[in-house]
């Protein structure tokens, strides 16, 4: 990314997706699709990736001072060891100088009380070389040299106890050159000489130690600095990210805030609207309609047919717009009434209506095919209407027919909800038209044929859609019409 | 009928005044009828002020009301008979072309003996018009007038 924003560092981010340029020189061909790559992505994997990289960069840096503290652990271990190892050749070389110099003492003097100090280092000597043994760290050079060590050492307190005999046998004169220069003069040249090389190679190995330890220090406080400055970069990161979605949000909670209020505010001038449509629009129709009729009456006698027809369409216009009025108010109403939400028995909502229109009902033969209906979860008011209307409209457009045949019944219901259809064999309508018939207005046929205006099934779908069902029909021309609509059943009340 | 108690009709709209009137003309009620044409005239008549001053006392023997009208509304007409003991008994009916849930309440938890949405149509408006008038002008009782009976 770094590399992206140095190359171009003032293009806008909507051109930065684009490919980079092939001619560049600089990165070779596989970084190049790499940023391509990176760059195409969303945000989300972007910032997912480079948390990626960076989480992972943490784990490196851990597990690498991770292993420097062991090493660091164990290098301090060691070091006690090679310590103690020097430590312990100081000793052994003073006690062999003690066994040295009380045997010869013994063997000029002939006192034994000189030979106490050289006994005890003798029974002291097999267990001081065993702790050498243990302080080698397991290092095969050192280890050699000891074992050789043991063997000098036997061969020289050896070499002592054969003087020691002797002298106890043959007297002074027997070992007087003994005693001169030394039971294992040679042994102890080598003994030296081998104490001198542990020690040193000891002491090699403990520079040798503190230079990899001040190394691996040094590479950890690097690599801590380091973890320590990606993990501010983190949470540098994750408090940006934060914060920038908390300010998100706010902002689209403000702005939700505001359209609310804004909504709020047209509810308002929309109620205010219907007010003054419900008050003032019909008043000038009531008019029109009076004095035409005012008019008819006081001139009735004089006025010819065609006079007394234009005054009965002055009428009749006048009522039909009255009604329309009155619709379109049922209509808007309906969109901002506050619902109720209660258990709604659909059989006895259907007979309710059939009663309520039972005076469209006279003098038609009608055959009715009822099946049960289900309780469903609504507003017992506006699901009437819902039945109102389809009846309605089922009545109206069998009025041609010499028997009526409408059916009310269930499609299918599930556990949460039910599809209801009301059926005719009407006139039906042609499936072509069949996205206009629940539009506000949409009409597919003539006013002469059959009167209307057109929002009685645009309210059935208002009505179902509000209760979060769904609205739909099927049909033909001169074969009738089957309008569907489904609800949430009763049970799913909460 | 010896007494002839008026009716009073509160309607700004002067076509709607004259329709009513023929409605009531049908029925030979018209000449009861004394028309108010915004809030504030209601309230002189009621009261016997202003043009209504030198008027024969007595209480009207029913209200129509509209609701929308100029200077006062019908709810604030409404509002002022109902809290005064002297009008109280009146009959108000609401006559009007809202249909607004808002404003039937409203004017039944004032206090409004009935209401009535005036019909686009003529032949329906003019029967609801004169059923009231019928109704409350002559077959309805009203109420004793205490304070001022009249002969």
């Amino acid at each position: 990314m770094e590399s992206v924003t140095q190359e171009r560092p003032s293009t806008p981010p909507s051109i930065q997706s684009e490919p980079v340029p092939a001619s560049h020189p600089v990165l070779p061909p596989k970084a190049r699709s790499l940023i391509e790559r990176f760059t195409h992505w969303s945000i989300e994997r972007r910032v997912l990736a480079v948390f990626g990289l960076v989480f992972a960069c943490i784990v490196v840096i851990s597990a690498i001072s991770y292993r420097n503290t062991t090493v660091l652990i164990e290098n301090s271990r060691l070091d006690t060891k090679s310590h103690e190892l020097l430590q312990l050749l100081g000793s052994v070389r003073e006690a062999l100088g003690t066994a040295e110099s009380g045997h010869r003492r013994y063997l000029v003097t002939g006192d034994e009380s000189y030979l106490t100090s050289y006994r005890t280092v003798v029974e002291r000597m097999p267990e001081y070389l065993r702790y050498l043994r243990g302080m080698t760290n397991e290092r095969a050079e050192q280890l050699n040299r000891v074992e050789l060590l043991e063997r000098l050492i036997a061969r020289q307190l050896g070499a002592e106890a054969d003087a020691i005999a002797q002298r106890e046998k043959l007297g002074y004169e027997g070992v007087r050159h003994l005693a001169l220069s030394g039971a294992a003069k040679n042994e102890l040249e080598g003994i030296h000489g081998l104490m001198t090389e542990l020690d040193s190679a000891e002491q090699r190995a403990i520079l040798a130690r503190v230079t990899q330890s001040a190394g691996s220090t040094n590479s950890t406080i690097v690599l801590l600095g380091l973890g320590a400055l990606l993990q501010l970069v983190l949470l540098g990161s994750v408090y940006f990210l934060i914060h920038h979605d908390v300010t998100e949000r706010r902002r689209v909670a403000a702005e939700l805030h505001s359209r609310g209020e804004l909504l709020e505010a047209s509810n308002k001038e929309l109620e205010a609207f219907s007010y003054s449509v419900s008050h003032d629009l019909r008043a000038p129709l009531r008019h029109i309609d009076g004095y035409a009729a005012l008019l008819s009456k006081a001139a009735g006698a004089s006025l010819n047919d065609k006079a007394s027809r234009y005054l009965q369409t002055i009428s009749g216009s006048a009522k039909q717009m009255g009604q329309l009025i009155d619709d379109l108010l049922v209509f808007s109403r309906m969109g901002r009434q506050d619902m109720l939400r209660t258990t709604v028995n659909l059989d006895q909502l259907v007979k309710t209506v059939l009663h309520d229109l039972r005076l469209d009902l006279q003098g038609r033969t009608i055959s009715w095919t009822m099946h049960p209906l289900p309780g469903v979860s609504g507003d017992p008011a506006m699901l009437r209407q819902v039945f109102v209307n389809l009846i309605s409209n089922a009545l109206k457009f069998t009025a041609t027919r010499p028997e009526a045949k409408i059916e009310i019944g269930v499609v299918r219901q599930s556990s949460v909800e039910v599809e209801v259809f009301v059926r005719d064999n009407g006139v039906g309508f042609d499936m072509q038209y069949v996205d206009k018939l629940f539009g506000v207005f949409q009409r597919l046929h003539r006013n002469d044929e059959f009167e209307g205006t057109g929002i009685g099934l645009a309210n059935v779908r208002r009505i179902i859609h509000r209760h979060g069902g769904r609205t739909w029909a099927e049909g033909a021309l001169n074969q009738g019409a089957t309008f569907y609509f489904s609800l949430p059943l009763a049970r799913s009340l909460k | 009928m010896t007494t002839v108690k008026p009716i009073l009709l509160a309607e700004d709209n002067p076509r709607d005044a004259e329709l009513a009137l023929a409605a009531m003309e049908e029925h030979h009620i018209a000449d009861k009828v004394v028309v108010c044409h915004d809030g504030a005239e209601v309230l002189d008549y009621l009261y016997c002020r202003g043009v209504f001053a030198s008027r024969q006392q007595g209480n009207p023997v029913v209200v129509f009301l509209d609701l929308k009208m100029p200077k006062v509304d019908g709810l604030e007409v409404l509002k002022t008979i109902k809290s005064d003991a002297n009008l109280r008994p009146i009959p108000v009916v609401m006559l009007t072309s809202s249909r607004e849930e808002r404003d039937l309440a409203q004017s039944y938890a004032l206090g409004a003996n009935a209401y009535v949405v005036k019909p686009v149509e003529f032949h329906q408006f003019i029967t609801a018009v004169k059923e009231l008038g019928v109704f409350w002008g002559v077959i309805n009782e009203p109420p004793p007038e205490c304070s001022d009976p009249i002969e």
